[in-house]
């Protein structure tokens, strides 16, 4: 069967031509980069809590968010109702939920949060391959990952001070005056924002450094968890069974429990009912420069990551 | 004298179990994947035509049981498809998306594969399957070594390893280059002389016009049409047919077709003649003798349309 | 039988010599580390507690876990199980050759570190010997009850390292604490009971009888193993992501 024949133009040997379909690039002015790496924040949090991406992806975070807020709900709430039925004083000695205690308390939950949540946001890019997109533009190598870790910061330290919050606005609300009521709450503040910012801090940057080694999302899941959980029971045997020594400066190397020293140094010792709880007795200080250190030093690998990740 | 014994009868060759295809649909929530589709597939080779996002994979993993039809059954000599481990005996699979394990060899995943459909002789059997896609030098390398091309006949090799009687595939010839397409195709032609029922799925319409017998456009999940595809451009009466004719007097041919009636349009074009004729069947006894009668000479008479291209252009845009 | 064996051999090859695999046998032998840094250091400590808090309540599910979801959910993630699905081969035998494999692969690497901590912490007395089998058994069941369980998990969602995660971290770990009924739903209280009829003495606190922990083990066997089967009859492809 011969070829169809094609429409030919007509008159003689073929030519070629070029059309003009009305493209025309961009020559007016464009946003820069502070508006791109801000915009790449804002989605690194819309991520970080499954915003845009269908439902499944929000079950775990808010979930998750709230299973961390469930107790201080409860305070408040039960804190209330004694209230109205005269128990108050009794309540200040019983319940240890409190904004001391309550980090040590629900800590599991933020690092759930660290480990369902960080994977999604440093391994699907490099799972799916889209660096290049964003390398090639005006963004930087660094935007990027300040931008990701940013993001994941952000989300982790809503989490941790959602609860803190509603302890406060509980407080205020339920005492019999509000005026004095946020008298009395607001020493309280700094402590508690000085708190879940560094231990929100270090949680992002140990689960960012673990993530955007490990794209796999199965591998960077059970390493952010062992590397929260493994240590603090390691040194807890060790402390408890025979050398103390050791266990002080191992604790150094188990960013859960730096962030307990940080709240030790913070707050002191936590008084749970009758009983005082301190793991470890390196000075408050040594706790804070090491979590610091933590920060810088997951910064710096995560950097070096994405400075020489070949994509 | 040696009496020779009478011939054995020669059995007839067995029955294809037929897979039936009824009235099936797919939704996820408000969206149709796959529309009320309906067809019987025998042996033979047919392509599954349609563009990307029409259902072809959807459907072709319905025919494979890995998805529950939300309305209508999928049968194969009277088992259904999903939820019946059974067919797999007779029913081959090369998936275009899954991935082939990266850690095992392409020996050891032929081979696994013929242990898993209880193939009576399993080495003979992968042996013949791996030399039969051309991989035997590279067959006991690790899978991860292969390129796209190659892990795609290692899978096709998996699927044939217990010679089934019905063979879908997906997008198969994705990652070929051209020696291997042929060599596939003439794989397909000489498993569909068997017997076989193959079911291959493209988006591109050379490969389908080239290799298939029979055809299944599908457009947006609903299937546009079925047979042969010269047989459905002849059902396609409310267009007309074009031709290209060359002569030695083609203004003088055009005046005298445009007096019958079974011609509608002529076009004078740089050396041709276009025609449209609405009825193919009448067009083709008039034009040598309307010619023959004018005295002119007919040089060339050239179906413009009877391409599986304008078949389809013409199904989707309906 | 051939298809069962070969699919032992499937599965076996895709967790074996995988960085995964690596990783949590290194896990699994902490405790050895563990038990011989004490030693070193001289003390003489109770083995039945470090089993207990390391063993019991962190690398047995964590290991489980690990393996479990590797079985079944992670070839789902990566495509390859199709192949082994799209066979002639009853699903329930699938299930079983699967589950099979998780718990072997679980109680090798957990229950050896177990016998050899137990009996590098407590000497070659015949009281350490009872520890330390004691905890070996209860490891392999308790071992064998997460496996299946977390096999089952993998089939039912794509997140199952999370939500294995949440189970042990927050219902284990937290609520069955403090809820007194939940203990019942709970697999480390389970395991704790077997460990603390078999070696003596009370594992964690108040242990559940070793009747009712073998009635929850066998339940969560038997029962992950009816799940996976199910859900793999009927199997069905998952959308992109």
């Amino acid at each position: 069967m011969t070829a169809p024949a094609a429409p030919g133009p007509v008159g003689g040997a073929a030519t070629g031509s070029i059309y003009d379909l009305g493209y025309r690039g961009y020559d007016g002015p464009r946003s820069g980069r502070p508006v791109v790496v801000r915009a790449l924040l804002r989605q690194s949090l819309q991520e970080a809590y499954g915003i845009g991406r269908g439902g499944r992806a929000k079950v775990a975070p808010f979930l998750l968010l709230i299973f961390n807020a469930v107790p201080a709900m409860l305070a408040v709430g039960i804190s209330a109702f004694l209230n109205q039925a005269g128990g108050s004083e009794v309540l200040e000695q019983g319940i240890p939920i409190r904004h001391d205690t309550y980090w040590s308390l629900t800590s599991t939950f933020v690092m759930l949060f660290c480990a369902a949540q960080a994977p999604e946001l440093f391994g699907r890019d490099q799972r799916y391959g889209v660096l290049p997109l964003y390398f090639s533009r005006v963004l930087t190598r660094v935007d990027y990952a300040l931008a990701r870790v940013g993001g994941l910061f952000i989300a982790i330290f809503i989490v941790a001070l959602l609860p803190h919050l509603i302890l406060t606005i509980g407080a205020v609300l339920g005492a019999p005056d509000p005026v004095a009521g946020l008298q009395e709450e607001l020493p309280e503040i700094p402590s508690y924002l000085a708190m879940t910012l560094i231990g929100s801090a270090v949680f992002a940057g140990v689960s960012s450094v673990v993530a955007s080694y490990t794209p796999r999302r199965a591998y960077a899941v059970a390493g952010i968890i062992a590397l929260f959980i493994v240590p603090p029971i390691v040194i807890g045997i060790i402390a408890a069974l025979s050398v103390p020594d050791i266990a002080k400066v191992l604790l150094l190397a188990s960013p859960s429990d730096v962030v307990d020293g940080v709240n030790g140094a913070i707050y002191g010792p936590l008084r749970i009912g009758s009983e005082t709880f301190q793991i470890a007795t390196l000075p408050g200080w040594v706790y804070v420069v090491t979590a610091l250190a933590y920060v810088a030093g997951s910064l710096a690998i995560v950097l070096r990551r994405y400075l020489t990740v070949t994509v | 004298m040696p009496v020779t014994a009478p011939e054995p009868v020669v059995p007839a060759p067995p029955v294809v179990p037929a897979m039936q295809v009824d009235h099936v649909s797919r939704w996820y929530g408000n969206v149709v994947a796959v529309n009320d589709v309906s067809f019987a597939l025998g042996p033979g080779i047919t392509g599954l035509l349609g563009p990307n996002g029409a259902g072809k994979s959807t459907l072709l993993h319905l025919l494979a049981g890995l998805l529950a039809p939300s309305a209508g059954s999928v049968r194969v000599g009277g088992r259904t498809a999903f939820g019946d481990p059974g067919v797999y005996s007779v029913v081959g699979l090369v998936p275009e998306r899954e991935a082939v394990p990266g850690y095992l060899t392409g020996r050891q995943f032929v081979r696994s594969n013929a242990e898993l459909q209880s193939v009576p002789d399993v080495g003979t059997a992968t042996d013949t399957a791996i030399a039969t896609v051309e991989m035997t030098d590279a067959a006991d390398r690790p899978i991860r070594t292969y390129s796209k091309g190659m892990r795609q006949r290692m899978k096709v090799a998996a699927a044939l390893v217990h010679e089934p009687r019905i063979l879908l595939l997906d997008e198969p010839f994705n990652g070929m280059d051209p020696r291997q397409r042929l060599h596939m195709m003439e794989l397909l032609r000489r498993m569909a002389a068997d017997g076989r029922a193959i079911l291959f799925s493209s988006h591109i319409l050379e490969e389908v016009e080239r290799l298939a017998e029979a055809v299944l456009v599908v457009y947006a999940g609903r299937l546009a049409a079925s047979g042969d595809f010269r047989s459905i451009r002849r059902l396609m009466t409310d267009r007309p047919h074009r031709f290209t004719i060359r002569s030695s007097d083609d203004r003088g041919l055009a005046a005298a077709l445009l007096a019958n009636p079974a011609v509608f349009g002529v076009e004078l074009l740089d050396g041709r003649l276009a025609v449209q004729a609405s009825d193919l069947g009448a067009f083709a006894r008039i034009v040598a003798p309307i010619a023959r009668g004018a005295g002119i000479r007919l040089h060339e008479l050239t179906p413009t349309d009877d391409t599986l291209e304008s078949v389809f252009s013409y199904l989707v845009r309906r | 039988m051939r298809p069962f064996s070969t699919l032992i051999e499937l599965t076996l090859r895709a967790l074996v010599g995988r960085r995964r695999t690596v990783l949590i046998a290194l896990l699994a032998w902490l405790p050895v580390l563990l038990g011989i840094l004490v030693r070193v250091g001289g003390g003489r400590p109770d083995a039945s507690q470090i089993l207990d808090a390391l063993v019991i309540r962190t690398v047995c599910p964590l290991v489980a876990l690990v393996v479990g979801t590797g079985v079944i959910g992670s070839e789902i993630e990566d495509g390859t199980l199709i192949f082994q699905l799209v066979k002639p081969v009853p699903r329930w035998l699938t299930a079983a050759a699967k589950a099979l494999v998780a718990a072997f692969l679980t109680a090798i690497l957990i229950v050896p570190p177990v016998a050899v901590t137990g009996l590098l912490l407590g000497g070659l007395g015949p009281e350490s010997i009872q520890t330390s089998v004691g905890f070996a058994v209860a490891t392999l069941i308790g071992g064998t009850a997460y496996a299946v369980g977390f096999t089952a998990l993998g089939v039912i969602t794509s997140r199952a390292l999370i939500v294995g995660l949440g189970y042990t971290l927050i219902w284990e770990g937290i609520l069955a604490g403090i809820l007194e009924g939940t203990r019942f739903l709970s697999v480390r209280q389970a395991t704790l009971g077997v460990a603390s009829t078999l070696t003596g003495r009370d594992v964690g606190s108040d242990p559940l009888g070793i009747g009712v922990s073998i009635v929850i083990l066998a339940a969560v066997i038997v029962g992950g193993f009816g799940v996976t089967s199910a859900r793999l009859r009927r199997f069905q492809l998952r959308t992109a992501d």
